[in-house]
């Protein structure tokens, strides 16, 4: 089945099993192996990527449900000239990364939760990375990644806004 | 110092938050295919037929592998003699153990075939606890019997001196299994030639290419083992790693294609090593006025099927057990013991969690006795420079663990608590320590190597793999230091067998210690050629000479300087080497084979933790409102990285001590995956707050000590006293789950 | 493997009939099924590209009565976030999986996929939810307290499609509420769940109804329970007081997950707590509370 749909802001059409994992056309088809692997079952969100700018887990995502939506994944968020995301900065900064499996997964979760939540406390940041398992780091370094992220995001906006 | 003891990130991060980094399973090379095992699926019995004949006739399968198959001895094992059968011939030990490889154009065809394969067991009476494997008619798991190794440690006169004590306390301690759960399963891809080339997610490439050369019946020097990105190990990808690689490579020479095979997460559960379930019995005898005068500690282990590293571990627990004291009499026989369950190995802290859990309880139980403060006993009781430890080794410095407990105890107090509502409180405090290198489990060299290119900048090499615990960055920094340069132009090979030295394996926390000796050897090398050579050209003595900023600079007149490139491109038309490789020994560890007595390690880490704790009496549910973890890490070279490893080998601790068990029915796994094998999520994290304490080592670079394992037994063992302190109530066996809290709560205010 | 995406419910129901397909709605455990080797379905029938059987609508009639009607469709994410419905199913969903599983799974995924500690169901039983199942031959309605068997059971048949979760608006102006225990804080799954759904006047409560998941093959209305509620303060109740009426309904199982004993006492403190959640938000709001 030719399958249409937007990934990392291009477009892209490819004939695909519908039943086959978007995990699989992703790393198999696209080349877009920042996407991992972990459990398979939904359980640890190493897959996660973003659905029209929500978090799912691509192992329990069938290419068949993908048409003509928009899908992001790690590859797809820093920015046009190849600069880190300050989501990428902030957890390079702060250490929030150690083996770095989890990492993507983590990125694009933290992404989803700051482009709804500019400012999410605590309790939130726990809840919108409670899917992403780390075994690593305690997960300390991951919420002041994200804490440090939101904080120059909204700089960043503030600035940009500054200028216009 | 201009970056030793700065907070660095990670040099090698750019390409983990990209998503551009190259895990073994990222590999795609033309014409690969797949390889998935049939597991035994019964703990124990004999092989009476294997039916291949339905995985051999599904279309997309290319070929299937028995025992008879494997060219060389079909052994992996960590000592010698080895005892683990990469695909089962005829007995089967556990129920994950491997005995048919199917290789197919597709992952999913190689796992559908797989369960194709119908493997004919004549089962035996599985042996499944150490008890019914240490029976005398016990049937014998291996041929030399059911004992892996046992081991005894004689300091003063032992138990006898018991006797004397005032007090004797007496218990018996348990630990279940734990998962490594790091969140890569395990992943190799082997890539076929005149010389095979293995990208592995492994620990230790050198151990693999011994192993893969053996069973490939070939020299080790026609494998190449090369370390892709790994997604952590702690531990857990050593054996296992030798296992899937050695059959990759035996299948991708036998079908001259490229081979990948991946585990699922249940297969990394049942099929790789876990941590040991310990049982631990122990006396403590102390003198009214708290000093502890003598401890008798039994540990049995249950090793599982394979020996792996239960012999390491064995030793490891004998040498701990009696904690970070000083006591005059101790007596301690370590015991592993097969079974018919996934073998157990390494996982990070090595024995040392087990048997310190069992004496920080017993520590407490003494305090409590003695109607002392528990931390007073603590202090009282533990190792100070000069003092003789449980091995009879003296070190003459870098013995912090008294400023760590005076570091614990100057923390502002937990808010006290009104009695009575639904919430009990209680605050725990354990002691640590743990050895660094590889001490008496084998000798200790690291190689490494450092060359600087004409433009200044530094390629550093070694065998020792990074797993996520952020060792290339404390290379990187070393070598930045010792040159003058930025860390940003130091670079770090990846783990190739053909470019870089065996280092021996990456465990023990040694990879800052003896890895960055080495490092730090090599760099002063290539530092000395620069000297020359700047000295050379600024027509003065060496002496006057230092290299910082990128610049070989005039001491004396600091406007006189030479970039450091300018100085290495002379250096080179010259004829100076800039490149070193240079060797770090740790001093090898000389003791009594049969009282363990003797100088075991270059160096303890100490610490000591507290933590607080918020119990619901209604649910058992627990928060822990603080955590304090002391460390004396000799000295910090990247305190973000330092901080990491505190905070995530804390949370393996709490997870071992609150959550994770692995749980058998028959031999049988029941919970081999992540919705009910429960690591800690985000929502269960705790609130680490590392201190590090830095008692200079003069066996590290700089000073520095390891510690990547120490905080797992601390934690583990401080939550239990936190628990026990605030359910009023001594828990004796781990993981404490709210479940275990609950029913002891009811039995306390049943009985009291 | 077939792979249909109707576009109406219609044509999904004929299709159904037809492949003797199987409904995938938002896959989170049809996946996991696949994946496990527990089913391999010929025909999959995708009902997510069905805008019908998406969202929530209110249908009053003249006299404040009528259904709230939620398509089955609808992301366990947008049942939590929806501020129309009544707290029990919104503290419910937020309890499911992960933000990852709940942007993907739906209610009528997790409803007739039947799990015992499915926790969207203990509050659907609650609200006295209706289940409008459809097939070609045309529609039945199912009240939530008869639809399910067993573990993973209903009595929903092969050939229907669960289009839609009726709940009458009397059940929405009450006060409710959902608490659950698992193995961990995060992604858990419950060892026990329960919701308390009720209406409170002068602070007694009526119309009491109390439901459990995973004390037994199905998620459990307490009826003895919530006949010993009925006329009680709600400010005043005790863990004491309910322990024994709490245990007397419920006879739980030992498992991988958890003991009987203790999800025994677990659901006692669960129950307990939902009660103090509705006692609170009564004392906030006042009389009348509503969470609609």
């Amino acid at each position: 089945m030719l399958i249409r749909f937007t990934c990392n802001g291009k477009a892209v059409q490819l004939e695909a099993q519908p039943e086959a994992r978007v995990i699989d056309v992703l790393r198999d088809e696209l080349g877009l192996t920042g996407t991992k692997e972990g459990c398979g079952r939904g359980e640890c969100g190493a897959c996660t990527i973003l659905l029209d700018g929500k978090p799912v887990n691509s192992c329990l995502l069938l290419a068949g449900k993908i048409a003509d939506r928009e899908i992001t994944t790690i590859e797809g968020i820093a920015g046009k000239d190849g600069a880190l995301h300050p989501i990428q900065e902030a957890f390079l900064d702060k250490g929030a990364v150690q083996c770095g499996f989890c990492t993507p997964g983590m990125i694009l979760s933290t992404k989803a939760l700051l482009d709804e939540n500019s400012a999410p406390e605590l309790a939130e940041i726990e809840e919108a990375l409670s899917g992403n398992l780390c075994r690593c780091t305690g997960y300390g370094k991951i919420v002041e990644g994200v804490l440090e992220a939101s904080e120059r995001l909204r700089q960043g906006s503030h600035h940009r806004g500054d200028v216009s | 110092m201009k970056v030793i003891g700065k907070q660095v990130r990670k040099v090698d991060g750019f390409e983990l938050v990209t998503g551009r980094a190259k895990f073994a399973g990222d590999y795609q090379f033309p014409g690969m295919v797949y390889g998935a095992v049939k597991r035994a699926g019964v703990p124990a019995g004999r092989i009476t037929g294997i039916d291949i004949e339905g995985a051999r006739n599904t279309p997309g399968v290319i070929d299937v592998l028995t025992a008879r198959d494997i060219p060389g001895p079909n052994l992996i094992g960590v000592l010698p003699p080895y005892d683990q059968p990469l695909l089962a011939a005829d007995e089967i030990r556990y129920a994950g153990e491997s005995v048919v490889l199917i290789i197919a154009e597709t992952a999913e065809i190689a796992r559908f075939a797989a369960n194709l394969v119908s493997v004919s067991i004549d089962p035996y009476d599985p042996i499944l606890t150490v008890d019914d494997a240490l029976a005398p008619d016990a049937r014998k798991i291996h041929e030399g019997g059911n004992i892996t190794l046992s081991k005894k440690l004689l300091k003063g006169k032992g138990k006898a001196a018991l006797e004397k004590a005032d007090v004797v306390v007496e218990g018996v301690y348990e630990t279940s299994f734990q998962d490594h759960a790091y969140l890569e399963p395990e992943t190799v891809c082997a890539v076929p030639g005149r010389r095979i080339t293995l990208y592995a997610s492994c620990q230790s490439p050198f151990h693999i290419r011994g192993h893969v050369a053996a069973n490939l019946n070939v020299p080790a020097a026609s494998v190449i083992v090369v370390q892709a990105v790994t997604g952590g190990s702690f531990g857990g990808k050593d054996d296992v790693a030798t296992e899937i690689g050695s059959l990759a490579c035996i299948a991708a020479q036998r079908l001259n294609r490229p081979v990948l095979i991946a585990h699922e997460r249940k297969e990394s559960i049942i099929g790789s090593n876990l941590r040991h379930a310990a049982r631990i019995s122990s006396k403590t005898g102390a003198m009214n006025d708290g000093r502890i005068i003598a401890r008798e500690i039994t540990v049995l282990l249950d090793g599982g099927a394979y020996a792996s590293e239960s012999p390491f571990v064995t030793m490891k627990t004998l040498i701990h057990a009696a904690g970070p004291y000083n006591i005059e009499n101790v007596e301690v026989t370590s015991t592993s013991v097969f079974t018919n369950k996934t073998y157990c190995g390494a996982f990070r802290g090595f024995g040392v969690p087990q048997v310190t859990f069992a004496s920080e309880s017993q520590i407490d139980e003494l305090a409590d006795k003695l109607g002392m403060d528990r931390l007073e006993i603590r202090r009282i009781n533990g190792l100070k420079a000069g003092d003789s430890n449980p091995t009879g080794q003296v070190y003459a410095q870098s013995v912090g663990l008294q400023e760590t407990i005076q570091v614990i105890a100057a923390q502002p107090a937990p808010p006290a608590h009104p009695d009575g509502g639904r919430y009990l409180y209680g605050t725990g405090y354990a002691s640590v320590a743990q050895g660094i290198s590889n001490g008496a489990e084998g000798i200790d060299v690291a190689g490494a190597s450092v060359q600087m290119s004409q433009d200044g900048s530094v390629l550093v090499g070694i065998g020792l793999t990074e797993l996520g615990q952020g060792s290339r960055t404390v290379w990187a920094q070393i070598v930045a230091e010792v040159l003058g340069v930025a860390i940003e132009n130091v670079s770090v090979r990846l783990v190739d067998t053909d470019a870089v030295h065996d280092s021996g394996p990456t465990v023990a926390s040694r990879s800052t210690t003896v890895g960055g000796m080495a490092v730090l050897k090599a760099a002063n090398e290539v530092k000395k050629s620069l000297i020359s050579m700047a000295a050379l050209m600024m027509q003065t003595d060496e002496e006057n000479i230092e290299l910082r900023d990128g610049f070989a600079i005039l001491k004396m007149d600091d406007s006189a300087r030479i970039p450091v490139s300018s100085v290495a491109t002379a250096a080179y038309w010259t004829g100076f080497p800039l490149m070193n490789l240079a060797f770090s020994k740790a001093p090898e560890a000389n003791f009594d084979d049969d009282t363990h007595q003797g100088d075991i390690y270059i160096a303890y880490n100490y610490g000591t933790h507290r933590m607080d704790v918020q119990v619901d009496a209604m649910t058992g549910k627990v928060k822990v409102l603080n955590h304090f973890a002391a460390h004396d890490v000799g000295r910090v070279i990247n305190p973000l990285g330092l901080a990491g490893q505190i905070e995530g080998a804390s949370l393996i601790g709490f997870g071992m001590a609150h959550m994770e068990r692995i749980n058998y029915a028959g031999g049988i796994i029941q919970n081999a995956n992540f919705a009910d094998y429960a690591l800690p999520s985000i929502k269960d994290r705790i609130p680490t707050n590392s201190i590090p304490v830095e008692d200079h080592n003069p066996t590290g670079p700089f000073g520095a000590k390891g510690a990547g394992e120490p905080p797992v037994a601390a934690a583990a063992a401080v939550f239990a006293n936190a628990i026990s302190d605030a359910v009023q109530f001594r828990f004796t066996k781990l993981p404490i789950t709210r479940e275990d809290i609950l029913n002891a709560i009811q039995q306390r205010g049943n009985h009291g | 493997m077939r792979y249909l995406k109707p576009s109406s419910v219609s044509e999904a129901a004929s299709l159904l009939e037809s492949s003797q397909g199987m409904i995938l709605a938002g896959g989170t455990d049809m996946c996991v099924y696949m994946a496990e080797g527990f089913c391999s379905p010929e025909t999959l029938i995708d009902l997510t590209g069905i805008d019908a059987l998406r969202g929530i609508q209110i249908n009053r009639d003249d006299h404040e009565a009528g259904t709230m009607i939620i398509g089955a469709c609808t992301t366990i994410a947008e049942i939590a976030a929806s501020e129309e419905l009544p707290t029990c199913l919104r503290q419910g969903a937020q309890a499911v999986g992960s933000p990852q599983i709940r942007n993907l799974g739906t209610i009528g995924g997790n409803v007739c996929n039947a799990s015992p500690c499915g926790d969207t169901l203990a509050p659907l039983l609650t609200l006295d939810a209706q289940f409008v199942l459809r097939s070609a031959g045309g529609t039945r309605t199912i009240a939530s307290e008869n639809f399910f068997t067993g573990p993973k059971k209903t009595v929903r048949k092969p050939n229907e499609i669960l289009e839609s979760i009726e709940l009458p608006i009397a059940s929405c102006g009450k006060v409710s509420a959902f608490r659950m225990i698992g193995n961990r804080n995060g992604q858990a799954i419950s060892q026990v769940n329960a919701s308390v759904c009720l209406a409170i006047a002068d602070g007694r409560m009526s119309d009491v109804r109390v439901a459990v998941g995973s004390v037994a093959p199905i998620p459990l209305r307490l009826v003895e329970l919530e006949r010993f509620l009925t006329g009680k303060d709600i400010q005043g109740m005790s863990l004491t007081e309910l322990r024994e009426p709490v245990l007397e309904a419920i006879r739980p199982i030992n498992d991988v997950r958890s003991s009987a004993k203790y999800r025994q006492e677990v659901t006692v403190a669960l129950v307990f707590d939902a009660l103090a959640d509705c006692a609170g938000q009564y004392s906030r709001v006042g009389e009348g509370a509503s969470t609609c």
